[in-house]
């Protein structure tokens, strides 16, 4: 049974006051004593080798304090994911701080760390590198021709980091014994997370060599661990802590938040100062992960009747130069989405590219967008050839709970198919087939995706995850958990989570996240594993200390532990002769008896998939080709909702990135590898003129697996919307484009192709 | 190096301070005057999360040299809440969930303040006008515009003084 008391409630975020007023400190706020500032020269060419470089001039000007190279830097190779994924994941170890090779136009050459942010970047001016110019390929599907330049040894095949090959039952006799097959092929783009706050990192070392550093990571834990293995320290001798606010991360910063952290930390060695390194917005945009790239294929095959046989998807994702989080992000693309429908034949083939382009990697949905809208629109197509309505045709075909599908944990739990009506009624999903007339040459359609994501990061990752919850003197509670807040509002739904379990009022309880020297052991945020991976750790952790409570109350009662309860922050025993005990009068008895409540709490190492079913409604301008989306409804199925606001403003969030993934976001290469978006001017994020009216439906469900039955909500509103948005475009014009974003260029050059 | 006497208001309090020709006033503000509410985000006018009111107009610091500001009048994210009590524009910004990570909240509250110090019953059109150039990444901005909504309803029934702040 579900608790009443605080699960549920839209309380306010914990830490909402510090930031409407100011006082909220992030990175790049902060100032240490005698503190330097870093820049980074970074490469000019896609793909280049450092024949010399000459950094003499640069340590001779006034101010500067140390200029670092690959001559006297750490020569460890490293992957930011490495440290993180499962064995069965291939990862690649293919980084190094500086290199003598760079492969992509932003690529870390050189750092000085000097006096003042003006005089570092100076000094990068006077750093002589002599390059021998590489040959250069930007396409996937260039890189893998086996003439194409070689940006790493592959025993792949030319340029291939990774292959994954995902198959159940049998994909060709599902494809024969289907009446109907269709086949498409999609170009989706490179998005940037665009968090509002530029990555960042200061980086302390001790006199006895122990380094401090902080960023907006959100995962302290790996980037300690990395960091270690990159200095050759043991991890108890490297703190990594947020600051503590983290200015959004969106995926930005799983590992390290580009390279600022270790090389701010070389340089702090350097000098025996603090160093802060903030990268501006350019360097954010082409030096820090990107979401991936590619060409994806769906076939699909189905009796006429719209039952699916057979399910094949190709995906050929562009990694950028470094392979980081690709071999996951391709494993999740292909997992999730041949997950969404009941299929008894499927295969999943994904080639993971090396390029001479920014490195992608994880990115709110982790490929599962990317996969979605190819799946979605090929969902709508195959409908149209069977003569069926599209909601229809998904409403026949979506998993049920205990269906067979690849994943190794169960779908307990979903509410997609309730999702689906009530999306459709609330669009008003009657009106797509009504006849389509411009008004003021501009025409509407309606259209749906739906889809599926995850709650934790296994089986992919590494998955266990700890809180540390210490019961204080007063009855007040202290828990501390490696995740982190970006954003999202963790602290806030883990501080409810913590109150419900050992039934105390939320004021009385203080989450700390983000910081390695108060916690153990945590994959932290990403996945949407925050709230379901360290509220199941919390809740175990209370478990104990009630227990503690319990046995030591036996005693004062005189009664053995299974005669007592604890609810609503009093101890009670069955004999109500024997009185009753609060909270905090406990924890005063205990203190006085030598005696502290504390525990460690573990997670369970399971997953669980939320559900998802999007719906929008455009208007297309027939002269000009824009696209403006006038309604958007997403229903989901995040299980129990912990804090209903909170899950909305994910929710919406979500939905407006996948605006602009739809619509008007990317970044496109010119034929220098030069990145032609590289500021918010150029790179057209939605603003707030471009918020359609969002509505948000949610179905609960009771998901066993989870905190108080939560399930992941976070990444999830950004899967379908792309799907949705191109398959209302395709309703207004009556074709289909296949390429995102569908910018105006585009879009017009459809309708001018269709008119033809 | 020449320096300039600056001499202005901020958030109520008299600043003189000598700087050099080509500073900013983003980096008088975070850098001298500790006023780290002010964030940055681009430095080139484009996001917003920089934005405090300077002789009553809402403008990007990033984009004035400091020298502009001699004389002015300067409110930032610091300046506006009088006597520890949150503006409306806060109260209703937490009340809503219209802040997620953070980071253009203070340029997004000194922008919407700009506005309905000058328009105090905007509509949504001119709402959306206003906060055109503040990014947001997190929350989609649709409980920001509520937040805004709520705000000018709040201060309008106080300057009326037909009730007073929640």
């Amino acid at each position: 049974m579900i608790p009443e008391n605080i699960i549920g409630k839209s309380i306010s975020r914990v830490e909402s006051a510090e930031k409407a007023t100011g006082t909220a400190v992030f990175t790049a706020d902060m100032k240490l004593p005698n503190m330097l500032f870093g820049k980074v020269l970074r490469s000019p060419y896609p793909h280049a080798k450092i024949v010399s470089i000459d950094t003499s001039k640069a340590e001779a000007l006034p101010g500067v304090k140390a200029v670092v190279t690959y001559k006297n830097s750490p020569s460890v190779i490293f992957n930011t994911a490495a440290r993180t994924a499962q064995q069965k994941i291939n990862q690649v170890d293919d980084e190094v701080i500086f290199g003598k090779v760079v492969r992509y136009v932003g690529d870390e050459i050189a750092a000085v760390a000097a006096t003042s942010e003006e005089i570092a970047a100076e000094a990068l001016t006077l750093i002589e590198v002599n390059y021998e110019i590489l040959p250069a390929v930007f396409d996937p599907l260039e890189a893998m021709k086996p003439d194409a330049p070689q940006l790493h040894d592959c025993k792949n095949g030319n340029n291939i980091a990774t292959l994954i090959k995902l198959p159940m039952g049998d994909v060709e006799q599902g494809f024969a014994e289907s009446e109907t097959v269709i086949e498409q092929s999609f170009k989706v783009p490179v998005q940037k997370h665009c968090q509002l706050e530029n990555h960042a990192a200061i980086a302390e070392v001790s006199h006895n060599g122990r380094i401090t550093v902080w960023s907006p990571t959100q995962t302290p834990h790996t980037a300690k661990n990395l960091l270690a293995k990159i200095f050759g320290l043991p991890a108890s001798k490297v703190r990594v802590l947020n600051p503590p606010y983290i200015g959004g991360g969106f995926g930005a910063r799983i590992g390290f938040c580009g390279k600022t952290e270790p090389i701010a930390v070389l340089l702090a060695q350097k000098t025996g100062r603090p160093v802060l390194l903030s990268y501006d917005r350019k360097e954010d945009f082409i030096a820090s992960d990107t979401r991936h790239s590619g060409y994806i294929t769906v076939k699909l095959g189905a009796k006429k009747d719209g039952q699916l046989k057979a399910l094949y998807i190709n995906a050929v994702l562009n990694t950028g130069a470094y392979a980081s989080y690709g071999p996951d992000v391709i494993a999740v693309l292909g997992t999730t989405n041949c997950s969404v429908y009941r299929v008894p034949n499927v295969l999943f083939e994904g080639s993971l590219v090396y390029t001479n382009t920014t490195t992608a990697a994880a990115m709110r949905g982790f490929g599962n967008p990317q996969g979605n809208y190819a799946l979605e629109c090929s969902m709508d197509i195959l409908a149209e050839k069977l003569g069926l309505d599209p909601v229809e045709l998904r409403l026949k075909n979506i998993i049920k709970p205990f269906d067979k599908w690849m994943l190794p944990y169960p779908c307990a739990t979903s509410a997609l198919e309730d999702c689906i009506q009530l999306g459709a009624k609330s669009i008003g999903w009657e009106r797509r087939n009504e006849p389509k007339v411009p008004v003021n040459h501009k025409v509407r359609g309606i259209g749906m995706a739906c889809g599926t994501h995850v709650s934790n990061a296994g089986p992919w990752a590494i998955q266990y995850d700890n809180a540390y919850l210490a019961v204080q003197q007063d009855g007040s509670v202290l828990v501390t958990v490696g995740i982190t807040d970006m954003g999202q509002g963790s602290a806030t739904a883990l501080t409810q989570v913590a109150a419900e379990a050992l039934g105390v009022p939320v004021e009385k309880v203080h989450v700390l996240a983000g910081d390695t020297d108060t916690s153990p052991h945590s994959l932290g945020s990403n996945a949407s594993r925050t709230l379901y991976s360290a509220g199941l750790s919390i809740i175990n952790a209370a478990d104990k200390v009630k227990q503690q409570i319990l046995d030591f109350c036996a005693g004062e009662f005189g009664v053995d532990s299974s005669e007592l309860s604890i609810k609503n922050g009093i101890v009670s025993c069955k004999d109500p002769n024997k009185g009753q005990l609060k909270f905090e009068e406990v924890c005063d008895l205990a203190n006085h008896k030598d005696l502290q409540f504390v525990a460690v709490g573990r997670n369970k190492l399971s997953n669980a998939p939320p559900w998802i079913a999007h719906f929008a409604e455009v208007e297309v301008d027939l002269e000009t080709g824009e696209v403006e989306v006038l309604r958007f409804v997403a229903a989901h199925d995040s299980g129990k909702i912990i804090n209903p606001t909170i899950v909305e403003g994910q929710i919406e969030g979500a939905v407006l990135q996948g605006v602009g993934y739809a619509l008007s976001e990317q970044i496109v290469y010119n034929d220098k590898g030069q990145q032609a978006q590289d500021s918010f001017h150029e790179y057209y994020m939605p603003s707030i003129k471009d918020t359609p009216e969002i509505e948000t439906i949610i179905v609960e469900t009771e998901e066993p697996s989870g905190p108080f039955g939560a399930k992941g909500v976070g990444e999830c509103a950004q899967v379908p919307v792309a799907g949705a948005i191109a398959n209302a475009v395709a309703n207004a014009i009556g074709d289909r484009i296949n390429e995102l974003p569908m910018n105006k260029e585009r879009v017009l050059a459809a309708i001018m192709q269709k008119e033809k | 190096m020449s320096y300039l006497q600056l001499k202005c208001i901020v958030n109520g309090d008299l600043v003189e301070l000598d700087i050099e020709p080509s500073e900013l006033l983003i980096d008088v503000l975070r850098d001298r005057l500790n006023l780290t509410g002010v964030k940055k985000g681009c430095k080139k006018g484009e996001c917003g999360a920089c934005t405090i009111i300077m002789n009553g107009d809402a403008v990007n610091s990033c984009l004035v040299p400091a020298a502009r500001a001699q004389g002015a009048v300067i409110e930032t994210i610091e300046g506006i809440s009088k006597t520890g009590r949150l503006h409306p524009l806060q109260q209703c910004f937490i009340e809503n969930g219209a802040i997620q990570c953070g980071y253009c909240t203070p340029g997004m509250i000194m922008s919407a303040k700009a506005l309905l110090d000058k328009n105090p019953h905007p509509t949504k059109q001119e709402i959306r006008e206003a906060l055109a150039g503040n990014l947001c990444r997190c929350t989609g901005y649709v409980k920001i515009e509520k937040a805004v909504e709520q705000a000018a309803k709040i201060i309008f029934e106080i300057t009326e003084g037909r009730g007073t702040s929640k």
